[in-house]
């Protein structure tokens, strides 16, 4: 009797936890090959190199549990971030104080990544486009924006700017600081609001939804809102750790956030996903590059075994799902066992 | 808010595309027209040397320039050479994105008795076609020539590659492996790998070395994009006080880490020179001055010692 | 009927979490016989038949074909051993053609490779006519009604040399006209050697076709008799345990003010409806399928336009252009497709059950768990819901339990107008009779109940009043008192036989 209830509490979590068993076994693995792996300032690294795209990852997450996704997220990094530099250097040539010059930078990042999401979410909402070609033709528009302002050169010479990507407090690094604080406000808001209830509603049946009393379009609003928060936050964090304005920077970063999410176990077909998750997913991904970067493996290889990974996590997410029926089966047969 | 947003978007949409396509129409009545088909806008070196070919250009008041983007594609690129021919330019310089790619399209330009220019990188072997260049071997092996000189013995250096299959990536690291790590053996590559010419790619595989690497005395990286980014992991660390750093393009910022003394040396690939060369290149073949050019600009190493010249330069162009 | 059994069962058992779902069933079908199961949701036939036909596999037993022993472990496994299945909720793609469907999957190629499409449509055209299926090969399946959809499904069975064909509530979405069709059909199967395994709650339609009943309970099979053995008592006292006294447990209640008002509203499927209905009472919508009262209910509740007319709630005048219009209105409406407006079917029953009252445990910024748990817990207990857990996934409910949990969802927001359409299609007499006394429990306490429903003894059961609808119109209007099947028959009919006369007249 009480084996079999530790057992079952071991089935539950191996299906709700299997990706976050994944990671702890990695993480095992990563240990024994490098000694190096598990020094504080290598994990500090880590998360430090994945705080961009993971914070990307939460608001993909967001929207790929609506039904929806977001592939303009590198390119408004690229604008928001070239923006938010090019704000602060202004404010400090203005002669406005440093702090006043970053408090305007970061805002001006935020609300760059707010007005190309409110765009995407009034195409998609409003004019009924597709996700996929809404946000895809806003990755055009962004980037090319993002190269006029600049005409094509990386902005220098950011001075304090640098203290969002590079700054520590507590001696945690910002960027660090930035990737919680964005991953417990999007836990929250996945679990516990009615913004979160409703996405997860809509993305599961939208109908359904609809005929809930959910107001479908503002939710979806509410959601790029999010996501426009977080890219442009992205933006503002990425520059300043890169310490330059690069406005063709941050290529493709939608696909390392979309991978994160994927493999964190949020479901394209909707209605699934958790911030956790993501957070599991992306750094899964995060120990494999870094210990084959600490490994010396070679380039070509890293690729081939970062694709095999993501491919066999995913895999592995969805056979200890399906194993619960039959594991569970077994349970019941030992109790019919017992009492007959 | 929701019954204005269609309007809202609409007016948006409109705007932009009225706004570029007002900024991309004027017209001139110049002698000669010329073609400048860039390899990517959106690549930093191909941007800037764009930006300093139209600046060159309005020196000479008998060529219109016209400048258009292959976006780093070899189709896009290909259909805007074909385009050219057909709009019987008078002259048509290729950046090409994959030399062998372009080949073809090159010679059509040719056979259609367009004067034809390649530069950066250009396009050996196409009978009576013109190039500008500067040598990409050439830029490694300066910096090469200084680095035999001040690596230590039994140095550990990390390699910072570009895009595989890049002409110029490939190029320079040729060069550096026949001008330096043939000469010297007692040197070990502890690390080497392709960050696509980021500077947050370089950065991610800095701070990895920085962990794994006991010991780390030289960076060698295949441009200064690159370069600026591993030193930027480094930056304050006593550690790597003493640490070389070699780059090639010189770029605004590796001239700016080598007045810091952070960074060792670039070599110097400056659009202007390419730009006024190319220029005067262009002028001489639509005038019949000459019939074929193949020329390249020099490949200035900058160091300590002669960085202060570079700032003027980079001053006066507004670029710092 | 022959003593010679084509397909039988024995010993087997399926396990879910926290649930047996089938325990040692033994079970056998003649062959050219029409056995029929009947049981509650969850007694376990859909899983049986589920495992029969390769969807699942069991946990123990065997199963014989022609008494031989037989792995199952897919649909086409099935298939290639003759038994063949028609689901309860079909699964068609509204976009191919009877010709593409009826070879899905197996399009004969010619020697190029390509798909042979004048074979196809040939071959098509050939067994419709020699079925007497009255369509083109060429029509589309989103122009055919339920029904039709059916008939192709067993045509197709047919084809393909079937010798088993098991139908999942067959009569739950079709109409009586058309169930009559159906029965011929099975007699004719039945005469060429074809066993039919029937799963159906419709007591009264069972006995007229059944050979031999099995009533099935918590994952038993309880009782196998020769249908002239049985009695539709002992039926019904089989599948719940006990004796049910009265199957509508309907009370008189004191009716109040007109509490919803329509008034010559028209949309897109109907014109000029005007209906009112009182506290306290349960107002019936009949009328056949495509008669215009599921549009009408949901342009009610805000899921279609209302283009003309007035709607007054309480009284005063209401403009309802979305479903947050009505539920503010005190409007709630279960829809008759739940799987499309009701289920959110990868989520909670928890989250399915709240998700119409967040209010009520979102305030502050802050979801109270306790509260929502208490508050589900409380209204689940209220209904009956089962339910291994709060956290399990609606889709995994039987259909009854997700109606229950789709029911209580707009219970707890405590609504003054309910909106029923078919709410107990497809459920069992056990989960009917709650959702009856749950009727009469709200209608007590003063609210109002608007109930479409194709089943017309449920309808003269529970409502206090009758409105019929034909081609999208209202077309009588009859007080308890005046109740029959044939009166409302009749205005139901009426009109449509006028209108599609010449399709009905020739068969």
């Amino acid at each position: 009797m009480e084996r079999r209830k530790i057992g079952s509490a071991w089935n539950t979590a191996r299906q709700q936890y299997s990706i976050f068993m994944v990671l702890a076994f990695l993480f095992v693995i990563c240990s024994r090959a490098n000694p190096n792996f598990l020094s504080i300032a290598n994990i500090s690294n880590i998360s430090r190199q994945l705080s961009v795209t993971t914070i990307l990852a939460f608001g993909e997450t967001i929207l790929i549990i609506g039904g929806m996704l977001d592939l303009s997220a590198g390119s408004v990094i690229a604008l928001s971030g070239v923006l938010a530099v090019a704000s602060f250097k202004g404010a400090v040539a203005a002669s406005v104080p440093v702090w006043g010059a970053l408090i305007l930078s970061f805002a001006a990042g935020v609300a760059t990544g707010v007005a190309c999401n409110i765009v995407n979410a009034m195409m998609i909402t409003n004019f009924k486009v597709p996700p996929f070609i809404a946000t895809l033709a806003m990755q055009t528009m962004a980037r090319g924006a993002a190269l006029l302002y600049t005409k094509g050169q990386n902005l220098l010479r950011l001075g304090d700017f640098v203290v969002f990507g590079q700054g520590s407090i507590a001696s945690v690094p910002t960027p660090i600081i930035f990737m919680v604080c964005i991953f417990i406000v999007t836990w929250y808001t996945l679990r516990h609001t009615r913004f979160g209830r409703s996405i997860y509603a809509i993305g599961g049946n939208e109908e359904a939804a609809v005929a809930s009393g959910i107001a479908v379009g503002r939710v979806k609003y509410k959601a790029f809102l999010f996501n426009g928060i977080l890219v442009g936050i992205a933006g503002v964090l990425f520059m300043s750790r890169v310490n330059a304005g690069l406005p063709n920077g941050a290529i493709n970063f939608e696909f390392q956030a979309l991978t994160a999410a994927i493999i964190g176990g949020t479901s394209f077909s909707g209605g699934i996903g958790t911030a956790a998750g993501t957070l599991a997913g992306a750094f899964i991904v995060g120990f494999l590059d870094n210990i084959m970067n600490l490994t010396g493996v070679d380039s070509y290889v890293q690729q081939i075994v970062r694709g095999a990974i993501i491919a066999l996590a995913v895999i592995y997410d969805i056979w200890a799902k399906g194993r619960r029926r039959t594991r569970s089966s077994l349970g019941d047969i030992d109790k019919k066992g017992v009492t007959a | 808010m929701k019954t204005h947003a269609p309007k809202f978007l609409a007016l948006f949409l409109a705007a932009v595309l009225a706004l570029t396509l007002a900024a991309g129409g004027k017209a001139e009545a110049a002698q000669y027209r010329v073609a400048y088909i860039a390899r990517a806008q959106a690549d930093s070196f191909a941007a800037w040397l764009a930006n300093a070919i139209k600046a060159e250009a309005g020196k000479y008041p008998d060529i219109e320039l016209s400048v258009f983007d292959g976006e780093a594609n070899d189709e896009k690129e290909n259909g805007m050479i074909e385009n050219a021919i057909t709009n019987k330019f008078d002259c048509i310089i290729v950046q090409p994105n994959n030399g062998e790619a372009q080949r073809p399209y090159v010679e059509n330009v040719v056979k259609a008795g367009i004067i034809a220019i390649t530069t950066n990188a250009r396009i050996d072997g196409i009978p009576g076609s013109s190039s500008v260049d500067a040598d990409p071997y050439m830029q490694a092996k300066v910096n090469c020539d200084l680095a035999l000189t001040q690596i230590p013995q039994n140095a550990k250096v990390v390699v910072l590659n570009g895009p595989p299959g890049n002409f110029h990536a490939d190029e320079r690291r040729r060069a550096w492996q026949i001008e330096f790590f043939d000469k010297r053996p007692d040197v070990e590559i502890v690390g080497e790998q392709i960050a696509h010419w980021n500077k947050d790619e370089a950065m991610t595989f800095m701070e990895d070395w920085v962990q794994s690497q006991s010991q780390i005395d030289a960076i060698v990286s295949m441009n200064d994009n690159m370069c600026a980014g591993a030193l930027e992991v480094v930056k304050g660390n006593p550690k790597f006080d003493k640490l070389f750093a070699y780059g090639v393009d010189g770029t605004a910022e590796a001239v700016l880490l080598i007045k810091e003394g952070r960074m060792t040396a670039t070599c110097m690939q400056s659009a202007y020179d390419l730009a006024e060369l190319l220029l005067s290149s262009t002028d001489k073949l639509l005038t019949g001055a000459e019939k074929e050019i193949n020329t390249d600009i020099g490949n200035p190493l900058i160091t300590k010692d002669n960085v202060e010249d570079f700032v003027k330069i980079l001053e006066a162009a507004g670029a710092l | 009927m022959s003593n010679e059994i084509r397909l039988r069962v024995a010993g087997i058992t399926k396990l879910f979490p926290g649930v047996t779902a089938l325990d040692g069933i033994d079970f056998a079908v003649r062959k050219g016989s029409v056995h029929v199961l009947c049981g509650e949701n969850g007694a376990g036939k859909s899983t049986l038949m589920k495992i029969i036909n390769g969807v699942y596999q069991a946990d123990a037993g065997e199963i014989y074909v022609d008494e031989r022993p037989v792995r199952i472990n897919s649909p086409s496994d099935a298939r290639r051993l003759g038994i063949s299945m028609i689901f309860q909720e079909l699964n068609y793609i509204p976009e191919l053609t009877v010709a593409e469907n009826f070879f899905l999957g197996e399009w004969p190629v010619n020697n190029f490779g390509r798909v042979d499409w004048r074979a196809i449509r040939e071959a098509t055209a050939e067994l419709l006519q020699s079925e007497g299926l009255p369509y083109s090969p060429g029509s589309k399946l989103r122009d055919l009604t339920v029904s039709d959809i059916q008939m192709l499904e067993i045509t197709k069975a047919v084809s393909k040399n079937c010798s088993v064909i098991i139908m999942d509530e067959p009569t739950s979405a079709i109409t009586q006209r058309e169930v009559e069709a159906l029965f011929k059909k099975i007699l004719a199967l039945k005469a060429r050697g074809v066993s039919i395994i029937y799963i159906s709650h419709k007591l009264d339609e069972i006995f007229r076709i059944a050979d031999e009943i099995t009533v099935f309970r918590d994952g038993k099979a309880v009782g196998t008799r020769d249908a002239s053995e049985f009695s539709i008592d002992a039926v019904i006292s089989l599948m719940v345990g006990r004796k049910l006294e009265n199957s509508y447990p309907k009370e008189s209640v004191p009716l109040g003010e007109d509490i919803l008002e329509a008034d010559g509203i028209s949309g897109e499927a109907f014109r000029n409806v005007t209906f009112r209905a009182r506290r306290g009472e349960i107002v019936g919508f009949a009328g056949l399928m495509g008669a215009g009262r599921t549009e009408v209910a949901r342009a009610m509740f805000g899921l279609d336009e209302i283009s003309g007319g007035t709607v007054k709630v309480h009284g005063r005048a209401a403009r309802i252009t979305h479903p947050a219009d009505s539920i503010k209105n005190g409007i709630a409406m279960l829809s008759e497709d739940r799987r499309r407006y009701g289920l959110i079917p990868m989520r909670s029953v928890r989250e399915n059950c709240s998700l119409a009252s967040l209010e009520r445990m979102i305030y502050g910024g802050y979801l109270h768990s306790s509260e929502e748990n208490s508050l589900v817990g409380r209204i689940f207990d209220r209904m009956r819901v089962k339910t291994p857990s709060l956290d399990t996934p609606i889709g995994s409910l039987s259909g009854g339990n997700q109606q229950k949990v789709l029911l209580a969802k707009w219970m707890l927001r405590d609504p003054d107008i309910l909106i029923l359409d078919e709410p107990t299609r497809g459920i069992d007499v056990g989960a009917k009779y709650e959702i009856y006394r749950l009727m009469t429990e709200l209608v007590k306490d003063g609210k109002a109940i608007v109930m479409i429903s194709s089943d017309l003894p449920e309808l003269l059961g529970m409502c206090d009043r009758i409105y019929v609808m034909s081609q999208g119109t209202v077309t009588g209007e009859l007080k308890r008192d005046e109740f029959s099947q044939e009166t409302i028959m009749k205005y139901a009919i009426g009109a449509m036989d006028r209108a599609r006369g010449h399709s009905y007249g020739a068969a």
